[in-house]
């Protein structure tokens, strides 16, 4: 889907930015509100991305665009809004992994990382 | 529940305030959200105070930047719009040269009436058995500085039988390429460049009879050449003017039908 998609120029291409990647790794646990997602990049397993709240929802809003999230609520006071990554979200998180995967595996042959090590 | 120090309130109203700075459309729709957003970062204790401030100027300064440059984006590069603004150009485009070209024409069109009167007068006095010395008047027109018309005659080989014209003190010769062309259809009018600055409007006609050869009549083209830059100004001037008008309506035209806040 994602592969079609790319070829009609509806999806990003890959190398996604830090911040749609942080994002969308962020939302593949789960539907989250605004902070949750910034508090999540910022961990180091998250991406360690500092994300301020104009680049957070700026970047949803055109992911929203792309079709890579869906706004699935609010909170009861409407501060709140929670999103979802969409199936093509899901397959553009899978493509970018598996490219990241494949460098750190080449970093790994050149030994420029230790082998069995956490990358 | 969180509570709330002075200080936590007035960065609270800080960002409220800085949120205005944002795009209408943007700030309505994700203005409450970046508002609580900033709110649960400032009651966040593993985030200090020092390290959230920084980094929330940093995100003011380049999401700013980039929701601006979207929706100018938005705004003005609409295809529908930007083909609108191309085809309106291509239209001013189309006048500016009309009003170029024209004229242009229509003026050197027009330099020609009088050598084709004198040319015509000529030919039929030469034709008439009149020499060639008798039917050219007397005078010298010096082609590099005055604005009168003048006549010559040539003979077959195209070699000055009479002529009131000089440059450089000789009479001008006629290029080959002319003669063989009146030769086959009987009369030419051109732009003639005898020497580096000179241009004349000429016209060459065909001497049949007694005196068979050809008869020239010019006159310099100095006055139109200051004329036709007039005229470049004004169609360049005439351009600039619709492109500025196109320039205009598209900027409104985009402004008044830019896309709402969902």
């Amino acid at each position: 889907m994602y592969i079609l998609l790319m070829a009609k120029g509806t999806a990003p291409a890959t190398p996604l930015t830090p911040a749609v990647f942080a994002i969308l790794l962020s939302l593949a646990e789960g539907d989250k509100h605004g902070y949750h997602i910034m508090k999540d990049a910022r961990a180091p397993q998250g991406g360690g991305i500092q994300m301020g709240p104009g680049t957070l929802y700026g970047s949803l809003d055109r992911m929203m665009r792309d079709g890579l999230v869906k706004e699935t609520g609010t909170s009861d006071d409407e501060r709140r809004r929670y999103y979802r990554l969409t199936k093509l979200g899901q397959s553009v998180l899978a493509v970018e992994l598996e490219r990241l995967h494949a460098a750190v595996s080449s970093a790994r042959a050149l030994g420029l990382l230790p082998h069995g090590g956490r990358s | 529940m969180t509570r709330s120090s002075p200080t936590t309130d007035m960065l609270d109203r800080l960002y409220a305030l800085a949120l205005c700075l944002y795009p209408a459309p943007f700030r309505q729709n994700y203005g409450l959200a970046m508002s609580q957003a900033f709110r649960d970062a400032l009651h966040d204790h593993a985030l200090s105070r020092r390290t959230l401030i920084p980094l929330v100027l940093r995100d003011l300064i380049t999401s700013l930047a980039k929701e601006h440059f979207a929706m100018l984006r938005d705004t003005f590069a609409r295809p529908a719009l930007v083909l609108n603004a191309l085809v309106l150009a291509g239209i001013s485009t189309v006048i500016a040269l009309a009003i170029y070209v024209i004229p242009l024409q229509v003026l050197r069109l027009g330099t020609d009436d009088p050598q084709v009167e004198l040319a015509g007068n000529l030919t039929w006095q030469l034709e008439q058995g009149v020499a060639p010395t008798d039917a050219v008047p007397s005078g010298t027109v010096e082609m590099a500085r005055s604005l009168s018309p003048f006549v010559a005659a040539y003979d077959e080989q195209g070699r000055p039988l009479a002529s009131q014209a000089r440059l450089n003190g000789q009479t001008p010769t006629l290029p080959r390429g002319i003669l063989d062309f009146v030769r086959q259809h009987g009369e030419d009018r051109f732009t003639w460049r005898p020497s580096q600055g000179i241009r004349i409007a000429a016209v060459v006609q065909r001497v049949d009879g007694s005196h068979r050869g050809f008869v020239l009549a010019g006159r310099s083209m100095r006055e139109e050449a200051v004329r036709q830059g007039l005229l470049i100004q004004l169609a360049g001037l005439a351009w600039i003017a619709m492109l500025g008008l196109v320039f205009l309506g598209t900027v409104c035209l985009g402004w008044f039908t830019r896309p709402k806040a969902a």
